[in-house]
């Protein structure tokens, strides 16, 4: 098919069926147009990624549609700002909305040829964007019914919702591929909107708070980036994007990455801007499983994996690669000691991201096809997580970790599901696993003395990682005390195709990493970045160690088969647990102690609330994150 | 040259045949030495597996239908990394391999709602965050070296690890009482009944599910132990010599010291264990820049 065709599709179908959503707000339509776009968008982004990279430059008309959608944009933040009377808003919009006015009317911006440049990053995000963005709206279609359900709602406002959600998806396809600057900062312009008006969606007080800062933080990636778009048009007298890569590098060319990287962290809510993806969870889970996982926080990513080639061993690179360290050590603290089961995945977003970006800093071919490596699998096991755990909440009506005691036997399909995501994130044989494996050999090998520093912060925070999930997936299958059960599980078919297929994905890209490695991660490297990964049947060698592959995994269906089998051979009576006395017959949370009084049990998993306080460790995670961002623009000079 | 690779084959598989067998040995071994310490005769030396085959014939009593298929998981996993040792391969992935292995103890623990069983799945937890990072740096101080993460590499060396590495050796002395549950830092569980009378992370295992776990903690004493190994590994004796060396510190350390609370157990491996293995490296590094 012809590939304008298909940009056309990535890019414009999603906005345009969310507009449908919008004006059709009725079950069966919403049903209809949101199968019909995913199809579209998954099968559109799959003959794209087949078809390979392309330039195309679009009819001038979008030029101007695009300049008028976003001084639209930035007058629609204004007004948001003065609606709720909050002064950063007004600020921020302001610094972004007269110098985008000077920028196009007096400086009359720098001709971008062509517009358009699609290349196997873009190819591959797109991909993440339509595959992972698709089945989460698919899944919404059932959630928003039960969410709104469980609120009471007198009609339903789920149009807008799905406008949104949809309008996201267009923007994000629409935000790889641009070449040009000032296209790029349009749609993440429209990505800001999209988060903002989507965690305020429920129109609760705390929602409205914490999409307000949500919308600030990102505003002030938005002012960032404007500096970048000056900084190109003033001294460079380009802002096309293939351009500005090419330049060498000198302290100016330096400060725009800067910036870009600066507006990047915002996006990918690293530390000091760690709120508003926190704050996020107020919205419905899909939006979360959206943003966290396919699109948004993917933006920030992309963005420094674009410009990551000039800034190999450039101090520049050294300070991204401090600042994703950092978070991920933080995070992964701050997840430690979170009871929120959505908190839980906010903290490890937040610190995978921090990974990635450590991996970009780096810049070695090995540590960018890791980077490339985490981003793939974190999508896709970070989405489901989000998927189980919203079901779960449906269910429960609870997001306390410890509320979801005995989970397994209550939603068998589900938390089976779920404990497979979770063990995705942290063990072999699963890609996530071998991403951070690539990662740890990458730094080791990038015979930079004071890598040393980011090890040790990784291989720290990897075991805090590990602490928080195993925790979480014990709680899942303790036995309950009472036996009951959440009723039957209630499969409806957004719910089993989005997860089902998550799932599938997990398992077999995981079992396939090899091909994926082959076919997908190393044909999307720098041009000049030569990995030295090499693929033999059973491993992945890196040329410093090799990662058993194959073996592996079929050892593990071994060990669980045969684990059942002796467990269905060898049989056994389940016994009441011991307490610390004879139990009571008909209650099994109390035990006899003195005089045959009965004594109750409690049992709570492992926090560290007296160790250290989350609150603390957040304010000198920002005082130290912002000393780093700092340091990102005294970096330039070196 | 066909020879070679018969045998680079064969040892291998034997060794991962009988890894379970000589931990049971290494168990024995313990009993009787820490009897001798306390002045008492101790068992035979095969008690252990006595006990082993005693409890497997034993009416099964389970605390939940997944506890079984966890516990063989334990023993299972712990196999996979050691045999991943045995065949020469990358040592981080081996370490990551024994998490799977922990994961497995850990939760078959938690999923019972005995509070003793849920206290010392929860000191798992945290003493498995305590040596994890200390493998993991040990790994990474060997590649500085060898300039490899493959056991094989380390198995061809003509120069031992130890003579480069004396800071990390010292630091794996902690890791070394964690994993075989001795004092002062067996907060789990203790190896010996001596100072409990319930034995946390194992109180919810009876029968064939206590000896499947048992069996994993003798392979990974195995596993553990041959990672001591691999400090003087040519020739190999020496290597087990420093080994038996360790274990022996290990049983001494055990029966001088009390046990102490999980606190000091991570803030030790962190700190103390951290810091000398940082000092190691950046040892490693001037003398590098020395030479040149």
């Amino acid at each position: 098919m012809n590939q304008e065709i298909l940009i056309a599709l990535t890019v414009g179908v999603p906005p345009l069926a969310g507009f449908g959503c919008l004006i059709l707000n009725n079950k069966i339509a919403r049903r209809v147009i949101v199968g019909l776009t995913s199809l579209i968008l998954i099968g559109s982004s799959l003959l794209l990624y087949n078809s390979g990279g392309l330039h195309y430059e679009p009819a001038p008309i979008f030029e101007i549609l695009v300049l008028v959608f976003d001084l639209i944009l930035l007058t629609y933040f204004l007004y948001t700002g003065f609606k709720y009377k909050n002064i950063l808003v007004i600020g921020l919009s302001i610094l972004q909305l007269f110098p985008v006015l000077y920028f196009e009317f007096i400086l009359h911006g720098a001709e971008v040829t062509p517009l358009i440049i699609i290349d196997n990053l873009s190819l591959l995000m797109s991909l993440i964007i339509s595959i992972i963005g698709s089945l989460v709206v698919i899944y919404a279609l059932s959630y928003m019914d039960e969410h709104e359900e469980h609120l009471h709602l007198h009609g339903s406002r789920q149009n807008r919702f799905f406008f949104f959600m949809l309008l996201l998806l267009g923007a994000m396809n629409g935000l790889v591929f641009s070449n040009s600057l000032y296209w790029l900062y349009f749609f993440w312009e429209i990505t800001t909107l999209c988060s903002y008006e989507l965690i305020r969606h429920d129109g609760t007080e705390i929602a409205i708070k914490n999409s307000l800062t949500a919308l600030w933080m990102n505003l002030v990636g938005g002012v960032a980036f404007v500096a970048a778009l000056f900084i190109g048009q003033l001294y460079f007298h380009t802002i096309a994007i293939d351009k500005i890569l090419k330049l060498s590098p000198n302290p100016i060319v330096l400060m725009l990455f800067a910036s870009l990287a600066f507006a990047a962290f915002t996006k990918s809510a690293q530390f000091p801007f760690n709120k508003w993806l926190q704050g996020a969870m107020v919205a419905p889970t899909p939006v979360n499983a959206s943003l966290d996982s396919g699109t948004m926080v993917n933006a920030g990513i992309y963005l420094i994996l674009k410009i990551a080639p000039p800034l190999s061993n450039t101090a520049l690179g050294y300070s991204i690669a401090l600042i994703g360290a950092f978070t991920f050590l933080i995070s992964a603290f701050l997840a430690l000691n979170e009871r929120v089961s959505k908190g839980i995945l906010a903290y490890s977003t937040i610190g995978n991201l921090g990974l990635i970006t450590m991996c970009v800093g780096i810049n070695t071919p090995l540590s960018y096809t890791a980077a490339l490596t985490l981003l793939v699998f974190h999508s896709i096991s970070k989405g489901l997580l989000f998927l189980c755990v919203g079901v779960v909440e449906n269910r429960v009506q609870s997001t306390l970790i410890e509320d979801w005691e005995g989970l397994l036997r209550r939603l068998p399909a589900t938390s089976l599901i779920m404990i497979v995501a979770m063990m995705s994130m942290f063990l072999p044989p699963f890609g996530m696993l071998l991403g951070k494996w690539v990662a740890i050999d990458a730094l080791t090998s990038s015979y930079y003395i004071s890598s040393m520093l980011i090890i040790l912060i990784i291989v720290l925070g990897s075991a805090a990682t590990s602490v928080y999930y195993i925790k979480w997936l014990a709680y899942l299958t303790v036995l309950p005390m009472d036996g009951e059960k959440y009723g039957n599980e209630k499969v409806t078919w957004p719910y089993s195709i989005s997860m089902l297929s998550l799932f599938g994905l997990i398992v077999t890209l995981g079992a396939g990493i090899s091909s994926i490695l082959n076919l997908i991660i190393l044909p999307t490297l720098p041009e000049d970045y030569y990995s030295n990964i090499s693929l033999t049947l059973l491993n992945v060698d890196t040329g410093v160690g090799s990662f058993v592959t194959y073996p592996i995994w079929i050892l593990t269906i071994i060990i669980i088969m045969s684990g059942y089998f002796i467990a269905k051979k060898k049989g056994g009576v389940i016994k009441p647990p011991y307490l610390s006395g004879e139990n009571v017959a008909d209650d099994p949370t109390g035990f006899r102690s003195t005089a045959d009084g009965i004594v109750k049990i409690e049992t709570s998993a492992q926090f560290f609330e007296q160790e250290y306080n989350n609150d603390r460790l957040i304010e000198i995670a920002k005082i130290i994150g912002s000393i780093i961002m700092m340091l990102l623009f005294f970096a330039v000079m070196f | 040259m066909a020879e070679n690779n018969i045998l680079n084959i064969v040892l291998p598989v034997i060794l991962v045949l009988f890894a379970p067998i000589l931990g049971g040995f290494i168990m024995g071994i313990d009993r009787k030495l820490t009897a001798r310490m306390q002045s008492r005769m101790g068992p035979p030396l095969i008690q252990p597996f006595y006990d082993v085959i005693k409890l497997w014939g034993k009416q099964p009593f389970i605390s939940s239908s997944i506890q079984p298929i966890l516990a063989f998981g334990y023993f299972a996993f712990s196999l996979t990394s050691f045999a991943l040792l045995a065949f020469g391969q990358d040592l981080l992935l081996i370490i990551f391999t024994v998490a799977i292995a922990d994961l497995c103890l850990i939760v078959a623990s938690l999923n019972s709602k005995s509070p003793y069983s849920v206290l010392g799945g929860k000191r798992e937890l945290i003493s498995m965050m305590s040596y994890e990072p200390i493998l993991l740096l040990m790994a990474i101080s060997i590649y500085y070296v060898t300039g490899s993460f493959m056991v094989q590499r380390i198995l061809s060396l003509n120069y031992p690890l130890l003579t480069y590495l004396p800071l990390v050796f010292l630091a794996l002395i902690p890791v070394l009482i964690i994993d075989l549950k001795k004092s002062p830092y067996d907060v789990s569980a203790s190896a010996h009944a001596h100072q409990e009378l319930v034995r946390g992370v194992f109180t919810e295992f009876s029968g064939y599910t206590l000896a499947l776990v048992e069996l994993g903690h003798w392979t990974k004493i195995v596993l553990m132990l041959s990672l001591v190994t691999l400090f003087w590994a040519t020739p190999i004796i020496i290597g087990i010599f420093l080994a038996l060396i360790l274990f022996f510190v290990v049983l001494v350390i055990d029966n001088v010291y009390p046990r102490l609370n999980w606190k000091s157990m991570l803030k030790t491996t962190w700190s103390v264990g951290v810091l000398l293995i940082i000092a190691n490296i950046v040892g490693l590094i001037s003398r590098v820049v020395m030479r040149i």
